[in-house]
């Protein structure tokens, strides 16, 4: 990994307005991404982890905008971008992505070749047979049997496992810089979820993609990260290498997720959960997000908004706890058996 | 393919020799005054011996029988009381082109206006052509269509100055008919088509397509319009049904010598074997226009196959 960024998110708020009400869906987000590293982030549904990655191809809801901040790529600022023209600088060429469903991420009607046929004439820039050829390249690399065939079928033909591959194919056929995979094996079965991940593992290395997975799967992120963000209601609450994230966090709301890992649990007793839910963000938050719902909280928790204290020069957290005067909270005792059993 | 076009049209025939024998069931169950000019005045002998004539004397599935008979042998019959002796075949061979001519330039102009009404539309959600359509439908919708047919007839000749009726020989007096004509499928395409559009515009594929870098104008074209059209295409056929019930009315307010009217008219004078064949005739355009639907849509779409496939995963 380069310690040179190659997209630098700063201070950015977004909001959306949804029936006459507003809300703060990132809260005042910094985030570095390394070229050629895997970021994974990480947070429970609605913690912001999509909405953040669709600020950077201009995808997001047409309610939705970006309030302030900056979103540095290429001597670029992103977030200053209004028009569709500028957009299409960036979708597919620098930014590809891979959507969570892949049942439905492909046209019904067009075939399997025409799609990434499409893709090839964006940003290759070669039409007809050749772009067919390269297509019928594409699915074998992403591991489709009788290539030359399945380019002809229609996506109904083709199973789940299968169809993500497709999808793969296509954004590869953008030969981008970035790519983001939104939740890339939610919607498959456990036995294919291994594969994909291989598959996106290896074109990765293949062709030197800078990567961000979205999951709330940390045995995905165990996997396939180098490192870590966590997200809590709309703000980047931990990050680090995984390893330190995994081993050495030092956020509750990150202690909380650790331990409600099903492999954490005992035999007989009931798997951790989170008490309460996250908060509104139709409302501004006072101090720590996670204050309501950490049973150690401090008084300072609720008052007033922690800054990122530096871990390590990799590893930083928004928690009061890293504060000097800070008392001494221990990591929840089952966190150590992390450190034992291997992830998976 | 050809086995389930064989099933279609086999049900098809079926459905058709339903509707036939339960018209021609109800018909009998009018009073017989209706057949009659001057009922009043004619002794019970008389009466007999016209209804006789007409064949409605003898037990209902006997007379069923007898019609049956004569339609296999391609013989519709003679009118018995819209123009008495005429065979059925030549009165609609005169009058069912100018009709048929008239249905189809219509249906054409409603899938010119309707669509791009529609696709606007969707392209403009809330603004301007939105808003515009959304008038237009409701408008078409409930207001009763004689009204704004009339309006139409007497505005559009006043500001073409040209007679209130329709003449064959001249062009500009079929602009007005065909044009009232299409409104009703007109606002249906529209509607419709935004309706599809829009639910297709927050599918997943199409922010796949957003995200791989197609433009925006041709993502509509190419991926939105196209799944879009799918539902639409059975509406096609089936509003040939819409533009002969239109016809109805138009035809008669233009006095546009076709078939419109006819139907009402023989139902009105009892002309039993008049209103058979046309109810037959109507029905079978409507079941033919359903089939048709289904059969474009299997073209378009591939996942609706009639065969089965092996292999499909």
């Amino acid at each position: 990994m380069d310690q040179e960024p190659i997209l630098s998110v700063q201070n950015l708020n977004v909001k959306f307005s949804l029936r006459g009400k507003m809300l703060h869906a990132i809260r005042d987000v910094s985030l570095d991404l390394y070229k050629g590293e895997t970021l994974a982030i990480v947070g429970e549904s609605g913690s912001g982890k999509s909405v953040l990655t669709k600020t950077f191809m201009g995808l997001m809801d047409q309610n939705g905008w970006i309030d302030s901040g900056s979103i540095l790529y290429n001597g670029q600022d992103l977030a200053k971008f209004k028009s569709e023209k500028e957009w299409l600088t960036i979708r597919g060429k620098e930014i590809a992505m891979v959507l969570q469903d892949p049942m439905t991420s492909l046209n019904p009607l067009k075939t399997i070749g025409m799609q990434i046929e499409e893709a090839i004439a964006l940003h290759q820039h070669v039409t007809g047979p050749e772009a067919h050829k390269r297509a019928v390249a594409l699915l074998s690399d992403v591991g489709i049997p009788e290539p030359e065939r399945r380019s002809r079928q229609y996506p109904h033909e083709f199973s789940g496992g299968m169809r993500q591959r497709v999808v793969i194919a296509i954004a590869m056929a953008c030969n981008p810089k970035i790519l983001i995979c939104d939740e890339p094996t939610t919607a498959l079965d456990v036995t294919i979820q291994a594969q994909i991940l291989h598959l996106i593992r290896d074109l990765v290395r293949k062709y030197h993609l800078t990567t961000v997975y979205i999951t709330h799967d940390l045995g995905v992120v165990a996997n396939v990260a180098d490192r870590v963000a966590v997200m809590y209601a709309g703000d980047i609450v931990e990050i680090g290498m995984a390893r330190e994230v995994f081993y050495d966090a030092k956020h509750p709301y990150t202690w909380a997720l650790l331990s409600s890992l099903p492999q954490l649990g005992v035999k007989g007793e009931k798997l951790f959960s989170i008490q309460g839910t996250p908060p509104s963000l139709y409302q501004e938050i006072k101090g720590d997000a996670f204050a309501p719902r950490n049973p150690q909280a401090l008084k300072i928790d609720f008052e007033r908004r922690p800054p990122m204290f530096e871990v390590s020069p990799t590893h930083f957290a928004r928690t009061w706890l890293l504060h000097p005067d800070a008392p001494k909270v221990d990591p929840p005792p089952v966190l150590k058996r992390l450190k034992q059993e291997e992830l998976a | 393919m050809v086995k389930y076009v064989f099933k279609r049209l086999a049900l098809s025939v079926l459905t058709l020799f339903i509707v036939i024998t339960i018209v021609f069931v109800l018909l009998r169950q009018m009073p017989i005054e209706g057949y009659f000019d001057n009922f009043e005045k004619l002794s019970e002998a008389q009466i007999n011996v016209k209804l006789a004539n007409l064949g409605l004397t003898k037990p209902i599935p006997a007379q069923l029988w007898d019609f049956y008979a004569k339609l296999f042998q391609g013989d519709f019959g003679t009118s018995t009381r819209y123009s008495v002796g005429t065979s059925i075949a030549g009165i609609i061979a005169q009058k069912a082109p100018l009709s048929i001519q008239m249905g189809l330039m219509s249906m054409a102009l409603s899938l010119l206006m309707g669509i791009p009404l529609g696709a606007a539309m969707a392209r403009s959600k809330n603004k301007f052509w939105d808003k515009f359509g959304t008038v237009f439908i409701v408008f078409i919708n409930a207001v009763p269509a004689a009204v704004y047919y009339i309006f139409i007839q007497l505005y559009g000749t006043d500001w073409m100055h040209i007679s209130l009726l329709f003449d064959r020989t001249n062009w500009i007096t079929w602009i007005l008919p065909v044009f009232s004509m299409s409104l009703g499928s007109t606002a249906s395409y529209a509607m419709w088509l935004r309706r599809y559009m829009l639910d297709e515009i927050n599918k997943d594929y199409v922010r796949l397509a957003r995200a791989k870098g197609v433009v925006s104008q041709k993502i509509m074209m190419r991926h939105v319009f196209r799944n879009a059209f799918v539902p639409m295409i059975q509406y096609i056929p089936a509003s040939i049904l819409y533009t002969i019930s239109g016809s109805i009315y138009i035809e008669s307010l233009y006095s546009v010598p076709g078939m419109g009217g006819l139907l009402v008219d023989v139902i009105g004078r009892q002309d039993n074997p008049m209103v058979q064949t046309l109810v037959m005739l109507y029905s079978a355009i409507g079941i033919i226009g359903m089939l048709l639907g289904d059969l474009l849509m299997a073209v378009i779409d591939p996942r609706i196959s009639f065969v089965k496939k092996e292999g499909a995963r």
